[in-house]
């Protein structure tokens, strides 16, 4: 092909994108996996250690915050919950509500995205994921974390990620308990990952060595991308 | 006439095709996520006819408008960074300006102005890819996405901001590029539209 050939190519191909845009959205997936790779890499190398830059208490908007759910809405007995950390931990752990309103509370104001577009400044409150992690002595050998939630919901999380000062296991919500509707009693909240990362009714953490390319994520099976870092 | 035979520099002419091509995968994606929650009225807002969208759904847009943004950033770069070290005299520069407040001279007038749309089409291009990156990585940008935190003077949240700034590219690249299109024929009709092309 020569240059003349090509650059006709180029303007032809480019026009009948409009008109051809059907005929190209099988090639989407393609797409995303040619490039994925390369961009988790980068959000990766992007995404520092420390913490985010946090919003005032005056910025939090409850009516922005919509609910998307992908199977109904579990009610978990409180008393009878417990939050199980397994996998690669020196000491595997049944944690009921008690054990987590001993540890540690941290309070957050941050943005939580949403892949569809819309965004809400929210305020979290509970423990640090990392502070549950360490309780259960998890080994350096754990790359990544998967998280189960009540209704089947699941998602993996690289392990930096899951250690980020500002990576919350939320029991609170603006100032009050955390609503069932927004995954009480205990849901993922975090200022540098996407909302379909942020499981709701979480019941189990289990680290693991590596990640299961056909069992990454309830939407990551899907087609979402995996990092979905901010 | 010499016209006929001359040709803009290889390199130009390949840019400017491989950025109509990235520019139209951007806008097509671009309007897929976009209505998966419109930017105006929110979920059950006013959607894009899916003829103008590409990725047949929310995550397909994604590949599409996140597998292409590298290339358009890269593309839109070297061609700037080219454009001011090689053609210097091809941007719109304040003489442009002075042509167009003074000079009766018609055709002079057509070429400054022209010279100073599409040298706006690449600063409105850059200011697509600054958008989209604080809406790409807002927290780790927040330097970035904070800017846009002028808009709740107006009632409107940076996000929100954002957003419509970032969608307004799209209107705004194709009203420049009917004044492009029509400045250019205008100026060098067919020939220079060749010159171009191929």
């Amino acid at each position: 092909m020569n240059r003349r050939q090509f650059l006709g190519l180029a303007y032809s191909s480019g026009s009948s994108l409009l008109l051809g845009g059907c005929a190209l959205n099988r090639f989407s997936e393609g797409v995303g996996n040619a490039t994925q790779p390369l961009n988790e890499r980068i959000e990766a190398l992007l995404q520092g250690k420390g913490k985010v830059p946090e919003f005032r208490r005056d910025q939090v908007d409850p009516g922005a915050l919509l609910v998307n759910s992908f199977n109904g809405m579990p009610r978990l007995d409180p008393a009878r919950y417990r939050l199980r950390v397994e996998g690669l931990v020196r000491q595997p752990l049944q944690l009921n509500l008690a054990d987590l309103a001993a540890l540690p509370q941290q309070e957050i104001t941050i943005r939580h995205v949403c892949v569809e577009g819309w965004a809400a400044i929210v305020n979290w409150s509970g423990v640090r994921l990392a502070d549950v992690l360490a309780l259960a002595g998890f080994s350096s050998l754990g790359g990544y974390l998967a998280i189960e939630s009540a209704d089947q919901f699941f998602t993996t999380w690289d392990i930096t990620s899951a250690l980020h000062p500002q990576t919350l296991l939320a029991t609170g919500m603006n100032g009050a308990p955390l609503p069932v509707v927004n995954g009480a009693p205990v849901r993922l909240a975090s200022p540098i990952k996407l909302g379909y990362k942020l499981s709701k009714w979480v019941t189990g953490l289990e680290v693991i060595p590596s990640l299961d390319s056909l069992r990454r994520g309830t939407w990551e099976d899907n087609g979402y991308e995996w990092f979905a870092g901010l | 006439m010499t016209a006929s035979r001359r040709h803009h520099p290889l390199w130009t002419r390949a840019f400017h095709a491989f950025n109509v091509v990235v520019l139209l995968v951007m806008a097509a994606s671009g309007l897929q996520i976009y209505n998966a929650n419109p930017v105006f009225g929110g979920q059950g807002g006013p959607t894009v006819p899916e003829l103008f969208t590409l990725g047949g759904w929310l995550a397909g847009g994604r590949d599409w408008h996140f597998g292409f943004m590298g290339l358009y950033a890269s593309n839109l770069g070297l061609w700037i960074a080219l454009l001011i070290q090689r053609r210097r005299d091809r941007l719109a520069h304040s003489g442009d300006l002075a042509t167009l407040n003074a000079s009766s001279n018609l055709a002079k007038r057509r070429v400054a102005s022209h010279r100073v749309v599409y040298t706006l089409m690449l600063i409105l291009l850059a200011f697509g890819l600054i958008t989209g990156l604080a809406m790409y990585k807002p927290a780790q940008f927040w330097w970035l996405s904070g800017l846009f935190s002028f808009g709740e003077l107006f009632g409107a949240t940076s996000w929100h901001t954002l957003r419509v700034f970032h969608l307004a590219t799209i209107p705004a690249i194709a009203l420049l590029t009917v004044v492009h299109l029509a400045l250019s024929w205008r100026i060098g009709g067919w020939l220079l539209w060749r010159s171009i092309l191929a």
